[in-house]
């Protein structure tokens, strides 16, 4: 019941003292240029707690990989961690921290949307780069100066993803609810659009007002249509009760909901009996690339557990910006070298799994297309790479994984 | 089968109605007698869920004892408030301890995050299917739910309306100074409204918790809720609060079987505006000279 946040701030703090030391140690090789500092933003504690200690690992790793093959056009990385909280007032504080007082060039590793878009004046004011994992569309169409990168899928592509499944397992009559702001009520009617261009119909589509005490009516008024499954635009609280409520009525349903709500937290809170069956839809990492098998080789040695997408996504922000960084020159500006990231990861260039094999290519004056352990990296014009899909099942109270469908 | 929904809807209204009854009396109680809308109302209801899951995952207790526990504290928690700041400010004007208790719920909430953190806890009871009769559903939790506020709620009235001490209570409601003059000790009925007060916060919000899930707005978020059916019912009179918060919940649900989920808030805020338009004093609030 009770999330594991892996880190307090105590351990927090010597970590980032520890690595400060262990890069001051690394650099007795001679350089003559300055270093590039780089913001890790990441969600150590609060609700992003359970993932963003795994992204900042991934962040020492990549970081460790581009400093050990000799730094970005000569420059070596040096890591300023910060934790957000998983809230936008710690956010910004803390952005403000590392954009004027430690003056960094790029902030990596954001976890949620509320973040990215609290600290993205801030690090637009300044001109330097931020990486995140956020979905919420809102990001795409408010980044105008092309300096905030996603590497997670669009909470719009989520939808789409929820209605190829629910149409390939062969369900007719699918029911919506979404919870009632901007981002879920955009992933839910992307879900209606996508089921109804074959010109079925969903049985009916309820938007749910947040923080209500019950949601036993608006469930009742869905039910009553009899959907066989119902798509759940929710976070984890309001999931809850509704699937208490659902379970509670003893109507047959299926439900299928985001990852980030229907995951092993939900499980422990309502028990298998309840969760049996749902099915939970999330990002995966592409494990079938090079990048990823080297990354979660290193991961596990360092973590002793696999790394799941956030930290995979995380290795990759830092070996497109470092190759970036690379192919712009040392002296670039932020900008020039946000202007990079699309052109070292796309074709024609000749495949590449690791910062040293770009590095070299790249001096060579070759094309590259770096094919991270996260995706293949295609960035939209708006910025942002989609990973494959993961549709998993609650068998019991485990997540089963049962396919992987690949949406961009 | 409109009836049949109509049924449930009314059902779910009613059950979510005596529970937030809990927490609107405890308001209406606080203005009646001490004069000032209690803002920190919710957050002390948070603090009650809290305490349940506390008790529960820290020290492996019992439900019951956890209850009572959350009931004892949050009145501990109420009357330690009253002690060191409502006291004080007894003479000064409501806008002075309305502020006050902003910032006490400002307080109790932070201090739950900084020990609890974000993320939502839930208070464990096992989940049993309803009874269905020809679809009209009854969940048999809620019905504990449902029996735990009445059977509090009945208590309240017969504390008010049966006991020395309730009609001392009533006293210093009408004219503090005047019960003052005729000998009774005002700072005691103060002492046993605040304690009454964090009881019904407590159990309120554990009710809550165990219905829904625990996060720390959790009562914050119902303030706007309690304050509208406190107005609806006529403020200061314990039994309109009641009323006022029934009729709220029953029509929102009511309401959001044909409008939107989103005007369901909307509908019942009409609602109120209604009654107010055609009884300003509310349900069954008494009009008050001004002296």
């Amino acid at each position: 019941m009770v999330e594991s946040f892996g880190f307090n701030r105590r351990q927090f703090g010597g970590l980032v003292a520890g690595l400060t030391a262990s890069l001051g140690a690394g650099s007795a090789w001679a350089q003559n240029t300055r270093p590039f500092k780089l913001g890790a933003l990441n969600s150590i504690t609060g609700a992003g707690g359970v993932y963003g200690p795994g992204m900042l690992e991934a962040i020492k790793l990549a970081v460790k990989e581009v400093n050990d093959a000799g730094g970005a056009a000569g420059r070596k990385f040096e890591i300023f961690a910060e934790d957000d909280q998983t809230r936008a007032d710690a956010a910004v504080l803390a952005a403000k921290k590392l954009v004027e007082i430690t003056k960094v060039e790029a902030i990596v590793g954001i976890w949620p949307s509320a973040v990215q878009l609290a600290v993205m004046p801030i690090t637009n004011a300044a001109g330097i780069i931020t990486m995140n994992t956020s979905g919420a569309p809102e990001i795409d169409e408010n980044d105008k100066l092309d300096l905030v990168w996603q590497f997670y899928g669009s909470n719009v592509i989520f939808g789409r993803a929820f209605a190829e499944t629910v149409r390939k397992l062969g369900y007719k009559r699918p029911g919506v609810m979404a919870f009632n702001n901007a981002t879920m009520l955009a992933q839910a009617r992307y879900f209606q659009k996508t089921w109804e261009e074959k010109g079925d119909k969903v049985v009916d589509f309820i938007p749910y007002e947040p923080n209500q005490t019950s949601y036993r009516t608006e469930l009742d008024r869905l039910l009553s249509k009899k959907p066989d499954i119902i798509s759940a635009s929710s976070y984890l609280p309001d999931l809850t009760i509704i699937l208490k409520e659902w379970y509670q009525s003893g109507i047959p349903c299926k439900f299928i909901a985001p990852g980030w709500s229907a995951n092993e937290t939900l499980a422990r809170t309502l028990g298998a009996d309840v969760v049996d069956g749902i099915l939970s839809v999330s990002n995966v990492p592409a494990t079938q690339n090079p990048a990823f098998k080297h990354f979660s080789s290193a991961f596990k040695a360092a973590t002793g557990r696999e790394p799941e997408t956030f930290a995979a996504a995380s290795y990759d922000m830092v070996i497109c910006l470092a190759l970036a960084l690379q192919a712009a020159g040392a002296e670039a500006t932020p900008a020039q070298i946000a202007s990079k990231i699309r052109t070292v990861a796309e074709q024609p260039g000749k495949k590449v799994s690791s910062f040293a094999e770009g590095r070299e290519l790249l001096l060579k004056g070759e094309k590259i297309d770096f094919d991270g352990a996260s995706a293949p990296l295609t960035f939209t014009p708006e910025g942002r790479s989609t990973p494959d899909f993961g549709i998993y099942e609650f068998q019991k109270d485990k997540l089963v994984l049962k396919e992987v469908i690949r949406l961009t | 089968m409109i009836w049949v929904d109509l049924a449930n809807a009314t059902i779910n209204g009613i059950v979510i109605g005596l529970l937030l009854a809990l927490p609107a009396l405890a308001v209406t109680l606080v203005f009646g007698i001490a004069r000032f809308p209690n803002a920190a109302t919710g957050d002390f209801m948070t603090f009650g869920a809290y305490t349940v899951v506390a008790a529960k995952s820290l020290l492996a207790l019992p439900l019951a004892i956890g209850v009572a526990m959350a009931c004892a504290l949050t009145a501990l928690l109420s009357l330690f408030f009253y002690w060191w700041v409502f006291r004080a400010l007894v003479r000064r004007s409501p806008v002075a301890s309305l502020i006050v208790s902003i910032g006490i719920a400002l307080v109790v909430r932070s201090t739950i995050t900084f020990f609890a953190g974000q993320s939502q806890y839930t208070i464990e009871v096992p989940l049993v299917r309803a009874w269905n009769f020809d679809g009209v559903r009854i969940v048999p939790t809620d019905l504990y739910i449902a029996g735990v506020a009445v059977t509090a709620l009945v208590l309240t009235f017969c504390l008010l309306h049966l006991t020395p001490l309730g009609r001392r209570m009533r006293a210093v409601a009408d004219n503090m100074e005047l019960a003052r003059a005729s000998g009774i000790n005002v700072g005691r009925v103060m002492i046993t409204l605040f304690a009454i007060v964090g009881f019904y916060c407590g159990l309120g919000g554990v009710l809550i918790g165990i219905k829904a899930v625990v996060l720390p707005e959790l009562g914050w978020e119902l303030l706007l809720l309690l304050f509208a059916a406190v107005i609806l019912g006529g403020i200061g009179s314990p039994l309109g609060a009641i009323i006022g918060m029934l009729v709220f919940s029953v029509s929102q649900e009511i309401a959001s079987l044909w409008v939107g989920a989103s005007y369901k808030i909307v509908f019942a805020f009409f609602l109120l505006l209604g009654v107010l338009l055609l009884r300003p004093q509310g349900i069954l609030g008494k009009v008050r000279a001004v002296r």
